[in-house]
């Protein structure tokens, strides 16, 4: 049997055939098609703020992209560029927390990754222009940015990516304090890129979009974890 | 005491939103929130990759409206109105029939009731209004048929066999909303106990040989009536031992 990899899902208006915009739970496709190919089971994870008790099932936990995450979770005032979904983070958090005090594996994608940072006491940067100066983590609508990722070494992300270390990004903000988490990976201009918790049995956060190259060598990890 | 844990079957289909046209794993949340609303706990699941694994973590499990079923699992030659989706039918129909073997407690909505037919040995009418004459499966009189507004549904009677587990579930008469140009023709192993009265299209099927396995023809998810989404859940959180079955008059208590 397959380790069960649940990916946490967008609620947005979608159109498709004779429907138009029909609040709809998704998750690309690439999400789903990288834990196959790495060896998982994927099912997707509504938000649903009740109770976590879907962990139940999980082998493992990934954590998607998605908008911002509620600044009033880090303690934080929402700046103008700011877009939450509550409804998101009131479903993701609880599972978050959960799964941590479990020690279930987790892989946290882009926002994912963000939310590892703030369920770990941590803070965000609520717009990266405002504070890099530059917009090459997301060059334009719809565009990845491409650089390289300089990695920690000894460090889990480091073994996973060894000398391939491009990186496709598409974000606005970032992880500015990573909270009990650790840093281990950084662009060129210091942004963090990967977090990792040491303490637990894999817990991975990265800024970029492993999904989109349907990534096998951290997708495959989170499934081995989950095995 | 945990919510029971409730499988959906999801569209894998080319979607927009916002800026973003991708493939995506989706469904409407107003399925999610039919499960939600009546105490179970819902997750997706994908048809990419067809496997029954997933199938040993759920407590039940609903199979969602969607695309028209490929005519050649009943032997058909396709209908020119007949638009297939061969993924979701593969891994769908490998779904149902372990569901069926496992006694898993399962709802069919619409595409899904038809899915119930033909896993087992069932057939389907593929284009209604070339049988019947007439759209109202479709849409409400005088609207567009494409449109998506629910309120556009097409509205008609059904009325229930008395003494079918629908029948106690349901009463003997409600008004629905359908969408649908496909339906069931032979029912397979399972028993037509619901129908349009105008037209005689089936509305209900049911399995009285299992714990819990009905399909509709209608969309009960958007609407205000969840009674078929309840008797699911509570379905299956009995047979998971979530909890305990009401006794009835002449029913056998299951503890």
């Amino acid at each position: 049997m397959r380790p069960i990899i649940g990916i946490t899902s967008y609620v947005v208006p979608a159109t498709w055939g004779v429907w138009h915009d029909l609040p709809t739970a998704l998750i690309p496709n690439d999400y789903v098609a990288a834990v196959e190919q790495a060896g998982g089971r994927a099912v997707i994870i509504p938000p649903d703020g009740r109770d976590p008790d879907v962990l139940r099932v999980l082998d493992g936990l990934l954590l998607a992209g998605g908008p911002d995450v509620e600044p009033v979770r880090y303690g934080a005032e929402p700046e103008p560029l700011t877009e939450t979904r509550a409804d998101r983070d009131a479903g993701e958090f609880p599972l978050v927390r959960r799964a941590l005090e479990l020690d279930l594996p987790i892989l946290g994608v882009c926002r994912g990754m963000q939310v590892l940072a703030v369920a770990a006491g941590g803070t965000l940067h609520q717009h990266l222009p405002d504070v890099l100066g530059h917009e090459r983590h997301r060059p334009a609508p719809g565009i990845y940015g491409e650089h390289e990722a300089r990695f920690e070494g000894g460090s889990m992300i480091a073994k996973l990516m060894g000398d391939d270390v491009g990186v496709h990004c598409y974000h606005h903000q970032g992880v500015a304090d990573p909270g009990t988490l650790t840093v281990t990976g950084r662009a060129e201009d210091g942004l963090a890129e990967a977090v990792e918790d040491p303490d637990r049995r894999f817990v991975l956060g990265v800024q970029w979009h492993p999904e989109v190259v349907r990534d096998r060598r951290l997708f495959g990890a989170l499934v081995e974890a989950a095995s | 005491m945990r919510r029971p844990l409730i499988g959906m079957t999801a569209y894998a289909q080319q979607v927009h939103y916002g800026n973003n046209d991708v493939m995506a794993g989706m469904l409407p949340m107003t399925y999610v929130r039919a499960v939600h609303a009546t105490g179970g706990r819902a997750v997706l699941i994908t048809p990419d990759d067809p496997d029954i694994d997933v199938l040993e973590s759920l407590d039940g499990i609903v199979f969602s409206g969607g695309g028209d079923i490929d005519p050649a699992n009943w032997g058909a030659e396709r209908h020119p109105e007949t638009d297939i989706d061969a993924a979701r039918d593969a891994s769908e129909l490998m779904l149902m029939r372990a569901v069926l073997d496992l006694d898993l407690p399962v709802l069919g909505v619409c595409r899904g009731m038809q899915l119930m037919a033909v896993a087992d040995g069932g057939s389907l009418h593929q284009h209604l209004p070339d049988l019947i004459g007439h759209e109202r499966h479709q849409a409400a009189a005088g609207t567009d048929p494409l449109a998506a507004d629910a309120s556009a549904y097409g509205r008609h009677d059904v009325v229930i066999e008395p003494g079918s587990r629908a029948g106690d579930l349901l009463g003997g008469h409600l008004v629905v909303n359908s969408f649908h140009h496909q339906a069931v023709d032979d029912p397979g192993k399972f028993t037509a106990v619901g129908w349009c009265p105008d037209d005689r299209v089936v509305e209900v099927i049911e399995g009285p040989n299992h714990t819990f396995a009905m399909g509709v023809q209608w969309h009960p998810e958007r609407t205000a009536d969840l009674r078929v989404f309840a008797a699911l859940v509570e379905a299956a959180a009995i047979r998971s031992g979530l909890a305990e079955a009401k006794v009835e008059t002449g029913a056998e208590s299951a503890a």
